[in-house]
């Protein structure tokens, strides 16, 4: 489906939309999928990225003398302006404790905080609204999963299959517990496409497995992964799998039900939402077995001085006062996110992804990581790259200080997988859809001009 | 510091044509402000005003203080059409207790390549030629030996990886290698090494990390733990506190020639490596210890300071500290051996009852010879028992 306004400026000669689209660099070989809608894109007809933008006013304006062009989306999203409002509007209009309180204000804070619960759970269309719990972000969310969950089901021997290309917040929880539980890490590589080796991971999976730790998509390499099949496999011997989707979630559609997953985490700043808070889904019957991992206000059912009866999950995993204002904003988050619709966001970002690594490519001596984009990989719009004797950090320096371009260089917490690919660090750029060619363009441009300052130094 | 001086030089003439009368009550307090001593020092004036019983308790409570009263002349109408124009004036603030010579600028307490590399940098407008320079410093470095490369010599919170290493030679001055695989940090890492390389430990730990403003390389500057700059010049600084450590332990005489490098036995950087350790008190370091110690650290001429200090005015406590070295280049050391400038603290009962003057004019005496020999300065702090026990 397309949507766009057919815009009469000079430049744009074209505005027939039948126009066959000129794809010179298909060198790739893989075949655009939505082909049609890239000639408008190119053609006049305003896009995603353009027709987003003035909802994020961080993006206009100019660092070190530049144009911001804000490429770090993996490390946290922008904010559009209704998001903005929610949490202004909370704080001016309906601030107040949650769910104990009897009066106006606090009956109000309590209902948007639950909507927005609710919202969460429409979003990845979970079952209910009480799989969903809040917590402060997707890190202390697996560290839930560890403590409760993990202290209570793991034994000595029992066996957790991680990617090596996890981050560093779905590996450490678990490293601790398995210290503690005398479980064992084991640790998927990578295959020749640079992405981890599913059918390695499912040689890993026996009797002894209790739990899968993966990504959807890496924030290093941009690949996805089968989550639907690794849990099929995961369960056959009843393992649960755990599933890490920051940079999923964001970006296209999630379905619990249908990936049929045990957990899930996300984190709501990842996904234009403030930061703060983040959720953790799980399954009904896996939250109410589980011990709290907090403990304190909220998550109790009576207190008594030598003991204490805990509450239903959700609240039981919700000690203390919650991120109230911050959980409404990322409930206007997803109101946003659903009026544009995942779907359209996916799209489009698969066009700029392709685009990205493509324009990427041309730089000479640059090695990319992760898979090559084609018809059976996709890729997400991010990019980690080193370029031949610059260090990412010079690269990100300079195209900060002179171009105004806001890339991200080190090893994105996943030192593992640095380490496996061989570098220190890497430069990484990532787009959301409020990025547009444009943005790519001048991307590369000053990233060429980076390039060949540094390279004539050698 | 400064003083606010307000300059009215039209202050008589207009007073009489200033409507005074016909404006409410806030004028009236001004008329009587005016009619008070001339507008001479505005700060010992405003003093006195604040002093002032003002009947009226609005202007008591404005949110200006009254020196800046003047300065924003809309908020009355009385000063639309006047012109008081306040200069500043810098005050001197009070010399410090140690030195008697001229009040440094912090630019030039820095070891003088440092100054020069600050200097050139300063001169170099344009962000991307300072990238130039920088990295141009950083293909200059001499390279450093992959044995150094060790988790002792690497700078902690630096995305890319630095490794600094220190040694002492015979004259006790630091000098420094380093690498990196970054060439930003690289040419930082240099700029440091050049700057720093041949002082004294002491001076480099008294280098204030803040000095990274006047290069006006923006990237230094960011606070994150991240920032390589400021880890890479801790980490020079601790190396140089270690070795000094190091050197003053293993023998006390100054001078002795020991000469304190990293393929020795025992590493450097394990021993007494604290990590509080405070720069800037780098040069305290021997004060600091107890009066037994305070010997070492001196040369032939602090010795004999001491010696006929503590033989002519048997003091309870002595410290004489040598800080010849933060006056290197000055005039009056020039042509000397380097023992120029001491710190003396001495609390004697042959004090008692002389005032000040006559107490330093009773240690210059004793130190006579010594003053026409060289001896450029002393820094004096002389006390009687009793007034050290009454604190």
């Amino acid at each position: 489906m397309v949507e766009g306004v057919f815009v009469k400026l000079p430049s744009f000669p074209f505005l027939n939309p039948a126009v066959s689209p000129s794809s010179p660099n298909c060198r790739l070989g893989f075949r655009r999928f939505s082909a049609s809608l890239s000639a408008v894109v190119k053609e006049g007809s305003v896009s995603l990225g353009h027709s987003t933008r003035p909802d994020f006013p961080i993006l206009h304006q100019e660092v070190n003398g530049s144009k911001l062009v804000y490429l770090d989306n993996a490390a946290t999203s922008q904010k559009p302006t209704a998001v903005l409002k929610a949490l202004q509007n909370y704080y001016e209009t309906y601030n107040s404790n949650v769910h104990r309180g009897i009066h106006y204000l606090s009956a109000k804070a309590t209902d948007e905080y639950e909507l927005a619960r609710k919202k969460v759970a429409a979003f990845i269309n979970a079952s209910d609204s009480t799989e969903i719990v809040f917590t402060r972000n997707a890190t202390e969310a697996i560290n839930l999963v560890a403590y409760s969950w993990g202290l209570s089901n793991l034994r000595p021997g029992s066996e957790i299959i991680l990617s090596i290309a996890e981050h560093h917040s779905a590996i450490v929880p678990w490293q601790t517990i398995a210290q503690k539980t005398g479980a064992i890490l084991r640790f998927v590589s990578l295959d020749e496409n640079e992405v981890p080796d599913v059918e390695e991971l499912r040689g890993m999976i026996s009797e002894r497995t209790e739990l899968v730790v993966v990504h959807h998509v890496s924030n290093v390499l941009g690949s996805v992964l089968p989550i639907e099949d690794i849990v099929i496999w995961a369960h056959a011997v009843g393992a649960k799998v755990l599933v890490d989707a920051c940079q999923s979630v964001p970006h296209m559609v999630v379905d619990v039900q249908g990936l049929d997953a045990d957990f899930l985490v996300a984190s709501s700043h990842k996904m234009c939402g403030p930061t703060g808070v983040g959720f953790l889904f799980g399954k009904s019957n896996l939250l109410l077995d589980m011990p709290p991992f907090l403990g304190g206000g909220e998550m109790i059912s009576d207190v008594f001085l030598d003991h204490s009866t805990y509450a239903e999950p959700p609240s039981r995993f919700e000690a203390g006062t919650p991120a109230i204002g911050e959980a409404i904003g990322l409930g206007a988050a997803i109101d946003y996110l659903s009026g544009i619709g995942m779907q359209k966001i996916h799209d489009y970002e698969m066009e700029l992804a392709n685009y990205l690594y493509e324009k990427l490519c041309s730089v000479p001596n640059i090695r990319i990581y992760g898979p090559k984009p084609s018809d059976n990989i996709h890729r997400a719009a991010l990019c980690s790259f080193n370029v031949e004797n610059i260090h990412p950090t010079d690269l990100a320096t300079f195209l900060d200080q002179q171009h105004g371009v806001a890339i991200r260089s080190g090893h994105h917490c996943a030192q593992p997988l640095h380490r496996h690919l061989g570098v220190n660090a890497s430069a990484r750029a990532s787009l959301h859809f409020y990025n547009t060619r444009e943005d790519v363009d001048e991307f590369i441009r000053s990233l060429d001009d980076t390039v060949s300052f540094f390279n004539s130094f050698k | 510091m400064e003083a606010f001086v307000g300059i009215d030089t039209n202050l008589e003439r207009s007073r009489s044509d200033l409507p005074f009368k016909s404006i409410p009550a806030a004028t009236h307090l001004f008329s009587r402000w005016f009619d008070s001593s001339p507008l001479t020092c505005a700060l010992k004036h405003q003093r006195k005003m604040a002093l002032h019983s003002f009947s009226s308790a609005r202007f008591c409570t404005s949110k200006f203080p009254i020196c800046f009263h003047l300065s924003k002349p809309s908020k009355f109408p009385l000063f639309s059409h006047r012109s008081i124009s306040f200069e500043k004036i810098p005050t001197k603030s009070p010399p410090p207790l140690r030195s008697s010579s001229t009040q440094l600028q912090p630019m030039e307490e820095l070891p003088p390549k440092l100054q020069e590399i600050i200097k050139l940098f300063q001169s170099v407008e344009e962000p991307k030629a300072k990238y130039e320079q920088l990295m141009f410093y950083g293909k200059n470095l001499n390279p450093l030996d992959t044995q150094f490369k060790t988790k002792e010599n690497k700078v902690e919170g630096c995305v890319s990886q630095v490794w600094v290493r220190a040694y002492l030679d015979e004259d006790k001055n630091v000098f420094y290698q380093a690498d990196s695989d970054s060439v930003l940090t690289k040419g930082l890492a240099a700029l440091l090494v050049n700057g720093l390389s041949g002082r004294p430990a002491q001076e480099i730990l008294r280098v204030p990390p803040d000095f990274a403003v006047l290069l006006g390389l923006q990237q230094s500057l960011t606070p994150s733990r991240n920032n390589g700059f400021l880890n890479m010049l801790k980490l020079m600084q601790r190396k140089a506190l270690e070795l000094l450590i190091e050197a003053e332990k293993g023998n006390g005489a100054y001078g002795n020639g020991q000469v304190v490098t990293d393929n020795s036995e025992k590493p450097v950087e394990n021993s007494n490596s604290d990590s509080n350790v405070d720069e800037n008190s780098g040069v305290r370091l021997s004060s600091q210890k107890s009066n037994e110690d305070n010997s070492s650290g001196l040369g032939s001429r602090g010795m004999r300071i001491k010696e006929k200090l503590e033989r002519e005015l048997s003091p309870i406590e002595l410290e004489v500290e040598d800080v010849s070295y933060q006056h290197a280049g000055h005039a009056g050391v020039r042509g000397s051996d380097g023992e120029t400038h001491f710190n003396v603290r001495i609390v004697s009962k042959e004090f008692e009852g002389k005032s000040l003057v006559k107490r330093h004019r009773l240690i210059y005496g004793l130190l006579d010879e010594e003053l026409q020999t060289g001896l450029h300065a002393l820094s004096l702090v002389a006390k009687t028992p009793s007034e050290v026990e009454a604190k």
